[in-house]
């Protein structure tokens, strides 16, 4: 069965086997936790609190510093490209703690003995076993009600990496530090598949911030796999996405 | 079919790097002059001209190298990468690098044979044109709550509902 509901200012999409209908409730709650924790659109939440001067960070919950902590670990992880911090000096974390809602949702439901799962929070995808899961539509930037090509997880049967994430520059405005100066980000899209959720989301959002050259220490660095869009419609993808794509080897370059 | 297509790519990068590994095996055994570790993977003897260090009392260490670059085996030392352990041997003779060969170069699983995952330019042709009838799921940059209304993932939730 497919349950659907609005969190975190998006819509989540959840597959479950009918049996394990028991757990939307619980299932629900994670996501609302995390919402009314870290919504900076909540005049009462921890986090809008932090950001108003009402609160200090070293007063903050165990939960809320332990974000913080994992998105600062990021930062240093991909030179900046990721941060917690908005140029005017918020702490926002809007950038971690969906893809940690999507994690902590996930363990729920496996330490609950549920299969064959699949959770879908705003496009960002974690899929309970890589191998059996149905093919991930890619939209296309240029088109909301196109699709740019379906992804099958666990292509190979070697791999079994179960989250795929894509982030857009409009999320994170349109221009980037390169060089020294402001420029257009070169991808308007970038899409990561990687073992877990966090790494998939943090590091396409790094992608998007951080252009080409974050691009490629990226791949050299992790192992995932991307597909990006440039802002001419153009597309660039790592060989493991080709073929999770269904490319044919012949057009490998 | 793709699958096995992309694994016997895979089988022939690997049957390549051991035809290679096995030249280097030899190399080493009749090379007169066998030097081992010099520092980095480069394995560079250094500019002085002087003779490097060779490692056995292999017979008649021929090392009369030019002015830049004295003939032998070099060895780099062992580098942890992403897709295994990496060693690279490689043979200098007359000043010039004559032969590059890996000398490890594990792998526990299939994927991580690929030397490189970096990303290439690809035509919006070679990806096969996606129906959503096709998929189950979409991604995409985070839409709102107010966009999803009209989104290829809402239409694809009402289908399955």
């Amino acid at each position: 069965m497919r349950h659907v509901f609005a969190t975190m200012g998006t819509v989540a999409s959840i597959d479950i086997a009918n049996d394990d209908e028991r757990m939307l409730p619980a299932l629900e709650r994670v996501f609302d936790e995390v919402d009314q924790r870290f919504s900076l659109y909540r005049p009462r939440s921890e986090l809008r609190r932090i950001a108003d001067g009402q609160l200090t960070l070293t007063d903050a919950s165990d939960t809320l510093r332990a974000s913080y902590a994992r998105a600062l670990g990021w930062r240093g992880l991909t030179d900046g490209h990721f941060s917690p911090h908005r140029p005017d000096g918020v702490v926002d974390l809007n950038g971690i703690v969906k893809a940690e809602a999507i994690e902590q949702a996930g363990r729920l439901l496996t330490n609950g003995g549920c299969r064959g799962w699949t959770i879908n929070v705003g496009g960002d995808i974690l899929v309970d076993s890589a191998h059996g899961s149905r093919p991930i539509g890619i939209t296309d930037p240029t088109d909301a009600s196109a699709l740019l090509c379906s992804v099958s997880l666990g292509a190979l049967p070697t791999d079994t990496r179960r989250a795929l994430a894509t982030s857009g520059s409009a999320q994170r405005g349109d221009h980037i530090w390169l060089g020294g100066e402001l420029r257009p980000a070169p991808f308007v899209q970038v899409t990561v598949i990687a073992d877990d959720i966090v790494t998939a989301d943090v590091l396409a959002t790094a992608i998007v911030a951080g252009g080409t050259r974050a691009l490629d220490q990226f791949t050299a660095h992790w192992d995932i796999d991307v597909l990006a869009v440039d802002r001419a419609g153009d597309l660039v993808a790592t060989p493991g996405f080709r073929a999770g794509a269904g490319v044919a080897p012949s057009a490998l370059h | 079919m793709k699958t096995r297509a992309v694994l016997g790519s895979i089988f022939a990068s690997v049957a390549v790097l051991i035809v290679g590994w096995q030249a280097g095996d030899a190399v080493i055994a009749s090379n007169t002059a066998t030097t081992s570790e010099a520092s980095g993977a480069s394995g560079t003897p250094g500019t002085s001209g002087s003779t490097a260090t060779t490692n056995d009392s292999t017979t008649g260490g021929t090392t009369s190298g030019s002015a830049t670059t004295t003939d032998g085996t070099y060895t780099g030392s062992s580098v942890s990468t992403r897709y295994g352990n990496v060693q690279v041997s490689v043979t200098v003779s007359g000043g010039a690098i004559t032969d590059v060969t890996a000398l490890q170069l594990t792998s526990a699983e299939g994927r991580s044979v690929q030397i490189s995952n970096q990303a290439a330019p690809i035509l919006r042709s070679e990806v096969i044109a996606a129906q959503s009838a096709d998929v189950a799921n979409v991604s995409g940059a985070t839409f709102t709550s107010d966009a999803y209304l009209s989104s290829v993932q809402s239409a694809l939730d009402q289908a399955a509902a």
